[in-house]
């Protein structure tokens, strides 16, 4: 069987949601370029990203489907699952299928794989939009550097864009070398690679001083319980994190 | 004073009141201005005691006429003393909020000078706030007993919630520790925030642009193990404040000791467990239909520490159990121990295209432990040698699978420690081989 491999771009999957589709076709895996391990047994399978057949697919699932449905496989590859995207095809034919009732066959493998996916991308988007930190730098940008999980930068931006309105600010993934930006009109995606260095705002370590004796007076002595604490907050999140420092 | 001996002083002395949710309001940012609420509520941060910080939880002031014996900031107590500027206050919020540190305020403070002028120190602070920065941020607001109809009514256009502790569950337990307070006092305000909730909505349906009232809801606090009045006591007086008052939450805080006064219990421990205890029973009331009198009665006015609220009613209920999952209607499901609401809701919508088998609700992400005892899938009970049918072993089976889970605590069950050898045994045992 073979394997195909796609761009890493969401047009990409769709496009070979589109061509494992029209020709008929059981692919094994559906991966992206980056995380493709060769071995002399797969049949390798590129995909052209096509927008025109990504489209139609997206058009279709609308229609066919739901815009439920259309949203679980948005953030089921916002996972970067490695079977996300042969997860995503199965759901998608299943889905062809039975139609708007598809996301009730809750105990359906098809369903389920993409509903666990979904849940772990909702909970860190929800969790990040708490736990991000933002420095207000010298050039008075503010600045909040983050490494999620899943991609759930990108969904960032609606949140704070509405909430943070009259800020400049910058969401930086650092392990995915892109961020969200906003410049007081409208909030975009871009590529980032800093090269000179970050430079706090005079007041910056001020504040960042009231929030960690803040964070600390606030603790109740008695009530001690840390396994609580890093349940709420996994500590793979601690990293930027101003009051865990 | 500087301002960092001011938040450790001020929010020292805040920190004991719990109510932390930012929930409940969809207030919207306006044009140039900063910050909205998000309905589901967002937290920003845990400290090590595994409580949230949505909001920054802080006091205007600590300085305090009232001498009440269960209060950190009473008169007698020799404790520094300080109060923000109402500048101070506005900067430090917004500063905090434009760096995602916070949710918005939570403001409250102790009775300084007079009821009426605490009252006006903390409108003039949210309306500063709202008006001169444009914060659309959640504020919640503590309502001071005692102050004026005008001022608490005229503060409730600003806010997303407003708050009036409750603290003692009796009238009694008031006049022995705090003595210059009344039930009377209390209750008055909550009663005018309700009647301005109710009329705010009633003026909204009319014009659409009406101003918000408290959109958030009001909440109330009591005290848990500082007097004698028991849980039936204090589930009764949640019920009633949430049907006759329309509360959205009643928050239970065990007492920390704070304070050595003779009237005072002399506990080392917060009675953790006991508050457990008191929250899940106050789930079950708004959530799951329950009432105070089916969990409670005068011959047993306490919850059973080592079980659940849920699981004792089903215990004690045997008759109307094993329900079928396939068939049972939402509320039956919802009164199933280890089945809550998202639970029922998924058993729901899926049995609507097929029947579930106990393998299905697994993938359902239903859990089995508890709600084993009490279901039937297809008039089949859970494929296990001798599911128990009888109280006694049910609940036996119930506290041994709690214990094996924490099986560092196996001293504090009474159960075991009769038969300690017996218990180590087997407890080495599960831990080699992973089963019971």
């Amino acid at each position: 069987m073979p394997c195909y491999i796609y761009d890493g771009s969401f047009d990409g999957l769709l496009t070979a949601i589109y061509d494992a589709y029209y020709n008929k076709d059981f692919p094994e895996q559906i991966v992206s370029r980056d995380n493709f391990i060769d071995n002399f047994l797969i049949t390798k399978v590129y995909i052209q990203t096509d927008e025109e057949k990504s489209k139609k697919v997206h058009d279709a699932i609308l229609q066919k489907i739901s815009r439920h449905a259309m949203s679980g496989i948005m953030y089921a590859y916002l996972s970067e699952h490695e079977n996300a995207g042969i997860y995503i095809l199965e759901y998608l034919r299943f889905g062809f299928k039975t139609g708007r009732i598809v996301d009730s066959y809750l105990a359906d493998d098809r369903v389920n794989n993409i509903n666990r996916l979904v849940t772990k991308v909702t909970r860190e988007k929800h969790l990040l939009s708490g736990i991000i930190r933002f420095r207000l730098l010298q050039n008075n940008i503010y600045y909040a550097p983050i490494e999620p999980q899943y991609n759930t930068t990108c969904l960032l931006g609606k949140h704070f864009a509405e909430r943070m309105s009259d800020q400049i600010f910058v969401i930086h993934d650092v392990k995915r070398s892109y961020g969200v930006f906003y410049d007081k009109n409208k909030w975009f995606m871009s590529d980032i690679s800093i090269k000179e260095d970050i430079v706090f705002h005079e007041n910056e370590l001020f504040y960042q001083e009231l929030w960690k004796h803040y964070f600390d007076y606030t603790t109740i002595k008695s009530r001690i319980n840390p396994k609580l604490q890093s349940n709420h907050m996994p500590k793979r999140y601690w990293k930027y994190l101003i009051e865990m420092k | 004073m500087d301002l960092n001996e001011k938040i450790k002083i001020l929010s020292d002395s805040a920190k004991y009141d719990v109510s932390c949710s930012s929930s409940g309001s969809s207030r919207k940012n306006k044009k140039g201005g900063i910050g909205n609420a998000a309905p589901s509520g967002i937290c920003h941060s845990w400290t090590p005691d595994g409580r949230c910080i949505s909001l920054l939880k802080i006091l205007l002031t600590n300085y305090c006429i009232y001498d009440c014996k269960y209060c950190v900031n009473r008169v007698s107590n020799d404790i520094p003393r300080a109060a923000f500027t109402p500048d101070e206050l506005v900067n430090l919020t917004i500063n905090f909020y434009r760096r995602n540190y916070i949710e918005g305020l939570f403001l409250s403070s102790a009775v300084c000078v007079s009821p009426d002028h605490t009252m006006e120190m903390l409108l003039k602070s949210v309306k500063r706030l709202r008006e001169e920065f444009n914060f659309n941020g959640y504020i919640h607001v503590k309502a001071i007993p005692g102050a004026s109809n005008v001022l608490i009514e005229e503060t409730g256009k600003y806010v997303d919630r407003m708050s009036v502790n409750i603290e003692l569950p009796s009238g009694e337990s008031l006049k022995l520790l705090a003595p210059q307070k009344t039930k009377e006092s209390i209750i008055k305000p909550m009663g005018l925030i309700k009647s301005g909730i109710i009329q705010n909505r009633e003026e909204k349906l009319k014009f659409k642009s009406a101003p918000q009232f408290v959109p958030g809801g009001q909440s109330t606090q009591l005290i848990v193990g500082a007097t004698k009045d028991d849980d039936l006591k204090i589930l009764k007086l949640s019920e009633s404040l949430y049907n006759s008052y329309k509360l959205k939450r009643v928050y239970y805080s065990a007492y920390v000791p704070v304070s050595n006064h003779p009237n005072l219990p002399a506990i080392i421990k917060p009675p953790l467990l006991r508050e457990h205890r008191l929250y899940q029973a106050d789930w079950l009331l708004r959530f799951y239909g329950f009432n105070s009198g089916e969990l409670l009665n005068e011959e047993n006015p306490n919850f059973d520490e080592l079980l659940d609220p849920k699981s004792g009613w089903a215990i004690r209920n045997l008759d109307t159990f094993p329900v079928e999952v396939n068939k049972a209607d939402y509320y039956t499901l919802l009164r199933v121990p280890g089945i809550g609401v998202k639970s029922a809701q998924r058993i729901v919508q899926g049995r609507r295209v097929s029947m579930l088998d106990f393998d299905d609700l697994k993938k359902l992400g239903i859990v089995l432990k508890r709600a084993k005892y009490f279901i039937t899938c297809k008039g089949r009970y859970f494929p296990q040698k001798s599911i128990p049918t009888n109280p006694v072993s049910i609940k036996n089976r119930l506290l041994l699978e709690d214990n094996i889970r924490d099986h560092e605590n196996v001293e504090q069950l009474s159960l075991f420690s009769l038969f300690p050898d017996i218990m180590a045994a087997e407890l080495h045992m599960s831990r080699i081989t992973g089963v019971l």
